[in-house]
């Protein structure tokens, strides 16, 4: 076999690095995390890194599965109400319905998969846009949470509270939890048969149709794995934070977002980058720490989260351009014709 | 002036004579084009005089369409001049083309489906020939009726069937009165009878000293109707010849660039390679476009398919493959098969290689090794896990075999050039060794030289005893390759050729004479096809939502006379305003293809902003100018982040709805400045039960719905909505009128933001938050296919009032909370289904 595919890599260096792929995200964290304690003094101690980890871990995870959805050119905007579902579940059965934990914990996993098997079959086998369906589950899942707490958030069980706020060597057991759910899902999206349908899917329908893929199951499946993975980081939420207001998903709409387009998954759909999902979590609740640590009020939390999305989005569309102008300047002869 | 001329060293005896001192119509000199992986035009000159039938004759891919797009200014050229008419054509654009005197009739009419036959063509023509957008339609119909193809201007073009819409295409180019005027492949997909009028047109046309630019790849045709022709190769001109002074024979051994027998592979029923065993075995198959189909397929055996387009070909062969749903009988191999589901039929060992490689085709992102083994994935993998290596090694020994020409295994499909990207899918469908092997347009888009390497796999696919079954609409291509030739016309067989009857004359023969019966609809004008089409137009969900208002209103009405009373229903238009005016800024992004997640925030953060002036000794119209241009310098944020950086919609507003939720809360964290009574009063004012504000916001509906209809804003709105890419080829600035609906919208937030204001009394941002999704669901309700394109604002009223009732229903009805966020989610949900269900049954019917 030759092997001339080394030749052309040194001129995609730069915008693999910015505009596809995952490595812009692995040195935007490692420098975020260098100037951290430049910026701000103290802010790498310990104390604080040990109480954004879990933070990270919880974003990680729901990031992952927003992650599956893009990956199948949707977006899902049920996030919020996922969260909270998974939370009233594990913190309300065993109080208000004397569920043993375990069992609900289960429920609090199971239940939002079912939820993200109603969104897959009403894209898949009704036909509905994505972001219509998940804005509808959204609300109904809300009302759903409404009516399971009666409007009074409930306590965490304290297993659960010591469970997720204890340490294994040291490491945070959210973390644990966290790296053991990115590392399986990371591997399986990359070299099981199944993450590579699921990616056959995400890149083109059709394609995918006229090799024989079932398309609507494989598209079903993603947002059902979705939905599961919002219940895992719900109960992570929920030990660690022990009473969470009954809405505490809705601030994790956007951080996953951000976090999946950060990681380099392409919006419209292909391959997913699940590791760097992970990490852009870990990048966004760094952030969100550090400028927490200078002071800035919650509300411009928001405007920043916001901003860097935008930031980022734009410059995955312009680099790109940008390079290609570059490389091409000294080609192009004759490109009035272009104007 | 001075001809290029050439002479085709391989072809003696054809004399060119010179052409008369004529004025050259259309002049192209060194054009020049390239595209990733492929140069699809290398240097081309050639000159139209006017007055002449100017062929332009090639294979499929050979440049032809290219060359077009570039004169018509669809395409930027690399390199080289157009010139129109004696005048430079200076930029790329369809218009500056068009205002030259060009016209041209795609081969794939650039029409929009959503919007009338009528409107499509005031939009073709740059709008001044069809005068007032109310007179169009009659404009239009007196330039239809010449072609007797029964097309009402009125209706949609949706509507149509293939030929109509092409009759349409020409029509529209015709009533430009064009200088130049490009066909191209206009027989495509008209009958033998349409063939001839078309062609009486033409004639008129040159007559009246008008150069006809005709692409075709029919050269039968083309020596009816061309007074000279050109023939393309591989993107290169490989001769201009007098029509009269060639034969058919010579002009199709210039297109295929050597004889016939060094371009295809002895065929299997010459030397006997036919099995007996039938592999491929279906009876009385039908679908949509197609009936009552049979066809034995032997190992061995490789069956052409061919007919006029849109005569059912496709349709079959993507039923076969279970991508389209058909009823009757298959066998494969001699076991049936289930129809309607591509993994069934892949699983029984049915291969189908698309036309569309880029759609339908390829993975393009991915590399060709992933492309190669992504059908047989069991192959290179153990456990249920992927083997990269043994990926690498399938692909290496694939690559060898078939000759594909490409750097790596890892090297991204999109970067081959056509053939090789065909080889792939050929290697892949391969692998998978087929029992049937289905492939249509295979050499679509392949350059010569792998053309012949894919005849050839095809041949070996079918030796190797797969049963083969070919869709071509390369007449040349059918003869060459196929044992037999099915020809198929209004969707069943007509015609059967096989051995030397296998000519691409007799084909063409065939498939032309005998649609030439074809059976126009006539539309009908009974009373059950109009309420169908009144119930498809774009009225229908206000009247259905209108009647649920009745029930819903009837329903609680009988169970509380309260209910019915005009303090309820002031209370109801009051929560209606709002409702009604965020619906309408929502579907006025949303027409335009568009998704706006901020109107939500925007409107809370108007709110506080209007609320540090809007107070007792405050300056109002300060207040209410700041409103005006922080809606403004939203939308406009908004807009050019969609348009001109080309970013998703959804993302963009949803960074800057969570970007407006920051900012309101920074500016007030806890509600403040209450708002003077004057204010309140003024603007929840009353005309009987009825709010002054309710009326402002069905007005706005109103005037907005007439835009929509009469209003140039209106139809390019639509246009974009319903098919961009045909938009922009017509010569709308997309990007304009989608920034300006982003512009707009956020305006429309403006008056439900004081209306909101005067409500709460006071600066809170927070109640405004639900607001998106409320706009969502209004316009959910409304019908809008949120695909864009299609929508009434009438709709947008009568969806608001129903939104505004069910939100008060659970405090009305004394309902838990909870209600209030289900039953939002639940007709969400439920309107979106129904009406993605009603979509699905349009497009079947």
């Amino acid at each position: 076999m030759t092997n001339s595919h080394v030749t052309k890599k040194t001129g995609f260096g730069l915008k693999r690095l910015v505009s596809g792929g995952s490595g812009a995200i692995w040195l935007a964290t490692l420098a975020l995390f260098f100037a951290s304690p430049l910026v701000a003094p103290g802010s790498l101690n310990a104390a604080p890194v040990l109480g954004m980890l879990p933070f990270a871990a919880v974003l990680a995870i729901a990031a992952i599965g927003q992650t599956l959805i893009v990956q199948q050119r949707g977006l899902d905007l049920s996030v919020p109400g996922m969260l909270a579902f998974g939370g009233v579940l594990i913190s309300g059965l065993p109080q208000n319905f004397g569920w043993p934990l375990w069992a609900s914990a289960v429920a609090a996993i199971v239940l939002p998969a079912l939820a993200g098997l109603v969104n897959g079959v009403l894209v898949t086998c009704f036909g509905v846009m994505p972001l219509v369906a998940t804005i509808g589950t959204n609300a109904a899942l809300l009302g759903t949470v409404f009516a399971l707490s009666s409007g009074t958030p409930a306590g965490a069980a304290q297993e659960l509270t010591q469970f997720a706020t204890s340490k294994t060597v040291g490491v945070p057991n959210a973390l644990l939890i966290a790296i053991l759910v990115v590392a399986v899902a990371g591997f399986m999206s990359q070299q099981s048969i199944t993450g590579r349908r699921l990616t056959s899917v995400g890149v083109s329908k059709g394609a995918a149709t006229v090799i024989g893929v079932r398309v609507s199951v494989y598209q079903t499946v993603a947002y059902v794995i979705a939905g599961a993975l919002y219940g895992i980081a719900a109960v992570l939420y929920t030990g660690y934070v022990a009473t969470p207001p009954l809405f505490f998903g809705d601030g994790y709409l956007l951080p996953t977002v951000t976090a999946v387009v950060l990681g380099g998954t392409a919006l419209t759909g292909g391959r997913a980058a699940i590791v760097a999902s992970a990490v852009a979590a870990l990048f966004l609740t760094q952030l969100g720490q550090l400028l927490r640590a200078l002071g800035s009020p919650e509300p411009l939390q928001l405007v920043i989260q916001a901003a860097v999305l935008l930031v980022v989005v734009l410059l995955r569309e312009l680099v790109p351009t940008l390079v290609r102008a570059v490389r091409r300047r000294p080609l192009v002869v004759a490109a009035k014709a272009m104007a | 002036m001075t001809e290029t001329q050439h002479l085709d060293p391989k072809v003696p005896g054809i004399v060119i004579r010179d052409p008369k001192a004529r004025t050259v119509a259309l002049r192209l000199t060194g054009i020049v084009k390239s595209f990733p992986g492929v140069r699809a035009l290398k240097d081309v000159s050639i000159e139209i005089t006017a007055g002449e039938v100017h062929a332009l004759v090639g294979e499929n891919g050979a440049g032809k369409s290219t060359l077009m797009a570039i004169a018509s200014g669809a395409l930027a050229p690399d390199e080289g001049t157009v010139e129109i008419a004696g005048q430079p054509l200076t930029a790329a654009s369809p218009q500056a083309a068009r205002s030259l005197g060009l016209g041209i009739v795609r081969q794939d009419p650039a029409l929009l489906p959503d919007l009338t036959v009528a409107e499509n063509m005031a939009i073709g023509v740059g709008y001044t020939p069809a005068g007032r957008l109310a007179k169009a339609p009659a404009w239009a119909q007196e330039h239809l009726d010449p072609w007797q193809m029964g097309i009402n201007a009125a209706g949609r073009v949706s509507d149509l069937s293939v030929e109509q819409r092409f009759v349409v295409e020409i029509a529209k180019a015709l009533a430009l009165k064009p200088r130049v005027l490009i066909l191209d492949e206009p027989t495509e997909h008209l009958s033998l009878e349409e063939v001839q009028r078309l062609f009486q047109r033409v004639r008129e046309l040159v007559a009246g000293s008008t150069a006809v630019v005709y692409i075709s790849h029919r050269i039968p045709e083309v020596k009816q109707i061309a007074d000279r022709v050109t023939v393309l190769r591989d993107g290169a001109i490989r001769g201009t010849f007098q029509a009269e002074s060639v034969t058919e024979h010579e002009i199709v051994e210039l297109v295929v660039g050597r004889s016939l027998d060094t371009v295809f592979p002895t065929k299997g029923c010459v030397v006997g390679s036919i099995g007996d065993e039938v592999r491929l075995s279906i009876s009385g198959l039908a679908g949509t476009h197609f009936h009552d189909i049979a066809l034995d397929v032997r190992a061995g055996e490789i069956v052409g398919l061919a007919g006029v387009q849109g005569n059912g070909q496709t349709e079959l062969i993507r039923a076969l493959a279970g991508i389209e749903n058909a009823s009757g009988s298959m066998t494969v191999g001699g076991r049936p098969a289930r129809l309607g589901s591509s993994a069934a039929m892949a699983d029984a060992g049915v291969v189908y290689v698309p036309s569309d490689r880029h759609g339908e085709g390829l993975f393009m992102p991915l590399s060709v090794g992933e492309n190669i083994s992504m059908k047989t994935l069991r192959k290179v993998s153990s456990g249920g896990l992927v083997s990269d290596s043994r990926i690498a090694e399938t692909a290496a020994e694939q690559i060898a075999n078939l000759s594909i020409k490409t750097p790596s295994s890892r090297t991204p499909v999109a970067s081959l050039s056509g053939g090789n990207q065909q080889k792939v899918v050929l290697a892949r469908t391969l692998l998978a060794e087929p029992t049937v092997l289905l492939a249509e347009e295979p050499t679509q888009g392949v350059d010569a030289g792998a053309r012949v390497d894919i005849y050839r796999i095809l041949r070996e696919a079918a030796d190797q005893g797969a049963a083969v079954v070919i869709l071509s609409s390369d007449g040349v291509e059918l003869e060459g390759l196929c044992d037999r030739v099915l020809i198929m016309s209004r969707g069943s067989v007509i015609a059967e050729l096989d051995g030397d009857d296998v000519t691409e004359a007799a084909i063409a023969r065939a498939a032309l004479t005998s649609t030439s019966v074809r059976k126009r609809e006539e539309p009908s004008t009974s009373r059950g096809t109009r309420f169908r089409r009144w119930l498809r137009g774009d009225q229908s969900p206000a009247a259905a939502l209108g009647v649920l208002i009745a029930v819903i209103a009837a329903l609680v009405g009988m169970s509380n006379t309260v209910y019915l009373s005009p303090f309820s229903l002031n209370n109801l238009l009051v929560m209606a305003a709002p409702l009604i005016l965020i619906g309408v800024a929502q579907q006025v992004v949303v027409m335009g293809a568009g998704f706006d997640l901020s109107v939500g925030p925007l409107m809370g953060f108007l709110v506080v902003s209007g609320s540090f002036f809007i107070i007792n000794g405050g300056n109002i119209l300060v207040g209410v100018g700041l409103m005006i241009g922080g809606a403004v310098l939203t939308g406009l944020v908004n807009g050019m982040l969609v348009t001109r950086f080309n970013l998703n919609p959804i993302i963009v507003t949803l960074a800057t709805a969570l970007a407006l939720q920051g900012a309101f809360l920074m500016l007030r964290d806890t509600p403040g400045g209450s708002v003077p009574v004057e204010f309140s009063d003024f603007v929840s004012a009353n005309i009987g039960f009825v709010p002054v504000g309710t009326i402002v916001a069905v007005l706005v509906a109103v005037v907005l719905e007439w835009s929509l209809r009469r209003s140039r804003w209106g139809l390019e709105l639509r246009a974009i909505g319903s098919r961009a890419d045909a938009a922009e080829r017509l010569g709308i600035r997309a990007g304009r009128v989608r920034l300006l609906s982003y512009v707009l919208a956020s305006l429309l937030v403006v008056p439900a933001a004081v209306l909101l204001l005067a409500q709460i009394g006071i600066g809170d941002g927070r109640p405004a938050l639900p607001f998106t999704l409320s706009s969502v669901l209004v316009v959910v309700l409304a019908g809008a296919s949120i695909f864009g394109g299609r929508g009434s604002f009438i709709s947008i009223v009568a969806a608001g009032l129903l939104v505004a009732q069910v939100l008060g229903l659970p405090a009305f009805l004394g309902l838990s909370g909870a209600w209030g966020y289900w039953l939002p989610g639940i007709i969400t949900i439920g309107a979106a289904v129904f009406y993605a269900q009603l979509r699905s049954i349009r497009k079947n019917s």
